[in-house]
């Protein structure tokens, strides 16, 4: 205990100049602070990444979901809190305060980080009979509609039960399953594809594996019960995912849940847990990931709905989804369950009917269709193959597709807006209506009457015809996708060329640039996709895959409905920039919320009274707050204890030279006594580079040089600021370099300019950063500004990340190898020298234009052995 | 101070597994143990350098295991490795005396990294203790 005690207060013995101690001691002691030291910069430089990452992500131009938002704002209060922390060992006592800053800041950000803990109240399982639109929060937007259908419409609709959102809480929650999923999730690559495949898998799997509270259980069974009373006994059921949250940000597209056809009472659970399970399909979890939608504000719910038997069944659209000044009403249909008018893996019938017409015009395509789905007689669902008689067979006549059409207009009318509907045709040719949503439709920007065939291009055409379910062009090379694992490489920027348009190819849209499928819908989730990512898409396409695959490039017009062999430039304009999925989302604006604590800088000058715990208003603050003030830190301590071995020895490079260094912990070759210290025995990796930059060149711009050459430069320039060597000073007023082997803190004031550079250059590439900070001048404003401008320039050029604040330029690198950051330090290093004064020709463009062609030629040559 | 001993504790066995063997072929001394009551009785025979944490485990939990791990060996280092993001623990997890707290997933090399710092610190110390009681001597 007394050991520890000792050791504490050899850590703190900083702060006060009481007992001498011996130089050993110092020693150590100095070793400790450095490591401190070292460490309080990787905090500060991970915690500075973290910033720019989460300003990188606020552009809203890149997917990201709520577990990136937490574990980034995790990561960076983690970072900022040991910041504080190591600031407190190194001088304890005057920075305590900036603790309670610290919690005070966090508390802000806590709201936006911690789920939405759902206040809901209900039943765990409701009847159809008992839901309207009201009750959208309970039972999911869908059967909330359907509800409203049955209960204010008077359609006909299914009998029918819902198990509630709070019964998917109430199971997520029991046995801490939801707080295993967030793990599972977090701990993912999610810019992998192979690895959200695998985790999608695993999410899955362990819903399905969970058991149901014995209470929702139940539940579920006695509203089975009910219905079988209601329809007859054992009553086959279709469940139907129905999710909160999925009209969030405007996103209309569902169907990418699942939904179980031809269920009893035996495998009902099952069923449930599986629906709920896929939540986390892949193209459920890509989905929300690229529309920033909240997992947490998705709860899935799920509808039981008596099974109808169809004869014949697909989707209505009130109006045409790629054609939007076209009034007409189109019905696409196919013999028995609907099901392959929503997957998109069959041949339809369209039926397109006039509006407000009595009789209406109807205009039919009708498909081969080469087989069917029907229920079972005991569970599940078949597939059918049709004789060739059987498939020519319209699917409805035109009395059915009449009345179809009639009520799509009418739903339209009740809702306001253009509707997609599921219908289903029952054996005793009654209609049945499943669903009804908003449709998604192309703006009327976007479907511009069809371009005229390019004639030049003309020779270059490969296919015509199919659907445009999605307008556009796009062009790039042909990936054949036939199953999950070529999914799997599919590259950024190919095109999607497939057999059928399912939806499990959903998750590709985002990379592809533009899709061919030979089977199809513009009915399909596929082409609902494709529309919401505003990717072209064709389908319908025949014989595309045998005759694509061997080929490279494509250029796919999906508006005139044409394939060109190559890039067609006068096609391909520029690609139509992809909306900012993430605008508006839930998850931007989480993160926006939260940023408002975090990223923004007050704390900007370190001479201003403001610049104290007490005004350090987000954790940028405290950062910048504390980096400052550690550096200080550090110095002073050389100082306080007339340490010589460790405080600053002038520089003598032949001559002493204005530059003082202060040797951290292996920044020289060996120790030194006395005053001076050689520039070859300075080992810092960083330093060396700067130096270089610094001495390479001499000075020969304006102003005139007296003939003395760089040396009586660097005096003067030094001179200027009205030190004296010798005299005790603030560390901030003189040339000073803080190294160590891999470490090197330069200030400096040359001329009237005002510089730091902080580096860490060693084999960690990943822990590499050099920052640097520019300011001040003698010129007016503009002048200055413009030098600020034009150094930034320069920077830009070489990599840097710049921003510009008033008159001072910050720029900052990160994680580049050593080699690459030691020549950016001899550019700097030549910067810090050769802006000096350049404010005063700053408002000549000629001079500055030459000025910088010959700073070109000296860059090459600084960095030319590199690149040998 | 090149080669130094490391336990890693988490409850998921395969992502264990993995770790360790990286870490051993890194020229880490690193043993897996799948709970922080076998952590701590595993420490208690063999004295470790760095210990990696995982916080949400079956039985005693992390941080409750770091605050044990302090107590009865104050010098151990301990990281925490975490797939849950959450601010508090990691707070908490520092304040207890955590060197840091990272999250999965975490490059191999990043927190090669992260144990090399973690050890710097645990030997200065050390060398600190060594030469002080040595001049009590």
């Amino acid at each position: 205990m007394g050991l520890i005690h000792k050791l504490r207060k050899a850590i703190s013995a900083g702060r006060k100049k009481a007992a001498p101690v011996d130089a050993e001691e110092l020693r150590i002691a100095f070793r400790a602070r450095y490591h401190q030291f070292k460490l309080l910069l990787n905090a500060n430089n991970r915690a500075l990444e973290i910033m720019a990452e989460m300003e990188e992500a606020l552009k809203g131009t890149w997917p990201f979901g709520m577990h990136f938002v937490r574990a980034r704002c995790t990561a960076v209060a983690a970072s900022v809190f040991q910041i504080v922390k190591h600031i407190n060992e190194l001088a304890p006592g005057p920075y305590e305060a900036l603790y309670e800053r610290f919690k005070e800041i966090q508390k802000k950000i806590n709201p936006y980080l911690s789920s939405a803990r759902h206040t809901l109240e209900g039943p765990l399982v409701i009847s159809l009979d008992k839901v309207d639109r009201n009750l959208a929060d309970l039972v999911g937007g869908k059967m909330a509609n359907l509800g409203e259908m049955k209960n204010r419409l008077f359609l006909n609709v299914p009998e029918g039960f819902i198990i509630t959102a709070q019964a998917y809480f109430r199971f997520m929650e029991a046995g801490g399953l939801q707080s295993e999923v967030d793990r599972m999730i977090q701990a993912t690559d999610a810019s992998r594809l192979d690895e959200l495949f695998a985790l999608s898998a695993a999410l899955q799997q362990l819903i399905i594996r969970s058991p149901l509270p014995e209470e929702l259980e139940q539940a579920i069974e006695e509203h089975y019960s009910i219905l079988e009373k209601n329809v007859k006994a054992n009553v086959a059921v279709a469940m139907r995912s129905s999710a909160l949250g999925e009209d969030a940000a405007g996103a209309s597209f569902a169907g990418q849940y699942r939904s179980i056809l031809n269920v009893r009472r035996e495998t009902l659970f099952q069923a449930y847990r599986e629906i709920v399970a896929s939540k986390y399909g892949l193209t459920a979890m890509s989905y929300r990931l690229n529309r920033g939608i909240r997992d947490e504000d998705v709860a899935m719910c799920v509808g039981c709905l008596a099974m109808v038997d169809a004869q014949a069944g697909g989707v209505v659209y009130s109006r045409n989804p790629v054609r939007p000044g076209d009034d007409a009403i189109v019905i696409n249909s196919v013999l028995g369950l609907p099901k392959s008018v929503v997957d998109g893996s069959s041949a339809v019938d369209v039926f397109t009917v006039s509006r407000g017409k009595d009789p209406p015009e109807i205009e039919k395509e009708i498909a081969i269709k080469v087989n069917k789905f029907l229920c079972y007689p005991d569970e599940g669902i078949c597939r059918i193959e049709l004789t060739e008689e059987e498939g020519e067979k319209p699917s409805l006549t035109d009395e059915q597709a009449t009345e179809i059409a009639l009520i799509a207009g009418r739903l339209e009318e009740y809702y306001g807006t253009a509707q997609d509907v599921e219908w289903a045709l029952d054996n005793e040719g009654a209609i049945v209506f499943l669903q009804s949503r908003p449709l998604q439709q192309r703006s009327d920007e976007e479907a511009k009457a069809p371009p005229e065939i390019d004639r030049d291009a003309k020779d270059s055409a490969l296919i015509t015809g199919g659907i445009t379910a999605s307008g556009g062009t796009g062009v790039g090379t042909v990936f054949v996708v036939r199953k999950d694992m070529d999914a799997l490489s599919f590259p950024e920027g190919g095109v999607l060329v497939t057999e059928q348009s399912l939806p499990r190819w959903a998750p590709l849209l985002s990379r592809a640039a533009a899709v061919v499928t030979e089977q199809g819908s513009l009915a399909g989730h596929l082409g609902n996709v494709a529309r919401e990512f505003g990717v072209p898409a064709l389908f319908g396409v025949k014989g595309a895959v045998e005759n694509l695959k061997d080929l490279k490039e494509i250029t796919v017009d999906a508006d005139s409905r044409v394939i060109y062999r190559g890039r067609i430039d006068s096609i391909a304009k520029a690609p139509a920039k992809k909306k900012g999925l993430m605008e508006g989302s839930p998850v931007l604006e989480t993160l926006k919320g939260a940023s408002r604590h975090i990223i923004p800088l007050n704390l900007l000058d370190p001479d201003s009274p403001n610049f104290v715990p007490s005004r350090c208003m987000t954790f940028h603050d405290i950062t910048r707050f504390c980096h400052e003030k550690s550096v200080h830190e550090m110095f002073e301590f050389g100082k306080r204890h007339h340490f010589p071995e460790r405080s600053s020895k002038q520089l003598l490079c032949d001559v002493p030279m204005q530059w003082w260094i202060l040797n951290l912990d292996d920044g020289y070759r060996e120790e030194v006594e006395g005053r001076y210290v050689r520039i070859d025995n300075i080992v810092s990796i960083p330093m060396r580079a700067i130096w270089e930059g610094i001495s390479a060149f001499p000075w020969e711009g304006p102003p005139p040089v007296d003939g003395k050459g760089l040396m009586s430069i660097m005096f003067e320039a030094t001179a200027n600021t009205s030190l004296v060597p010798g005299v005790r000073s603030s560390y901030g007023n003189r040339n000073y370099f803080m190294i160590s082997k891999n470490y090197c803190s330069l200030t400096s004031r040359l001329g009237f300019h005002f510089s730091t550079i902080e580096t860490l250059v060693s084999e960690r590439s990943s822990e590499n950063y050099i920052s640097f900070v520019f300011k001040g001048g003698a010129a007016d404003y503009e002048r200055r500004l413009k030098r600020v401008l034009f150094v930034g320039d320069i920077l830009e050029e070489f990599g840097f990340r710049i921003s510009v604040k008033e008159d001072t330029l910050m720029a900052r690198m990160e994680d580049r190898d050593l080699e690459y950051m030691t020549g950016r330090l001899k550019v700097l290093g030549y910067l810090t020298i050769h802006t000096r004064q350049l404010d005063m020709i700053m408002l000549r463009s000629k001079s500055v234009d030459q000025y910088r062609a010959k700073m070109n030629d000296h860059f090459k040559k600084l960095l030319a052995p590199l690149k040998q | 101070m090149d080669s130094f001993k490391a336990l890693f504790v988490d409850d998921e066995v395969e992502f264990l597994d993995t770790l360790v063997k990286r870490m051993k072929r890194r020229n880490i001394q690193a043993t897996g143990v799948g709970s922080a009551e076998e952590a701590l009785s595993f420490i208690e025979t063999n004295p470790v350098d760095v210990v990696v944490l995982d916080v949400k485990m079956p039985g005693m939990d992390g941080i409750e295991a770091l605050r044990e791990i302090k107590r009865r060996h104050p010098l151990t280092e301990v990281i925490m490795l975490t797939g849950h993001a959450n601010v508090e623990v990691a707070i908490q997890g520092m304040e207890l005396g955590a060197f840091d707290y990272l999250m999965k997933p975490m490059d191999i090399d990043e927190l090669i990294y992260k144990l090399q710092d973690a050890y710097k610190k645990k030997y200065v110390h050390e060398d600190k203790i060594r030469r002080m009681t040595r001049g009590d001597k």
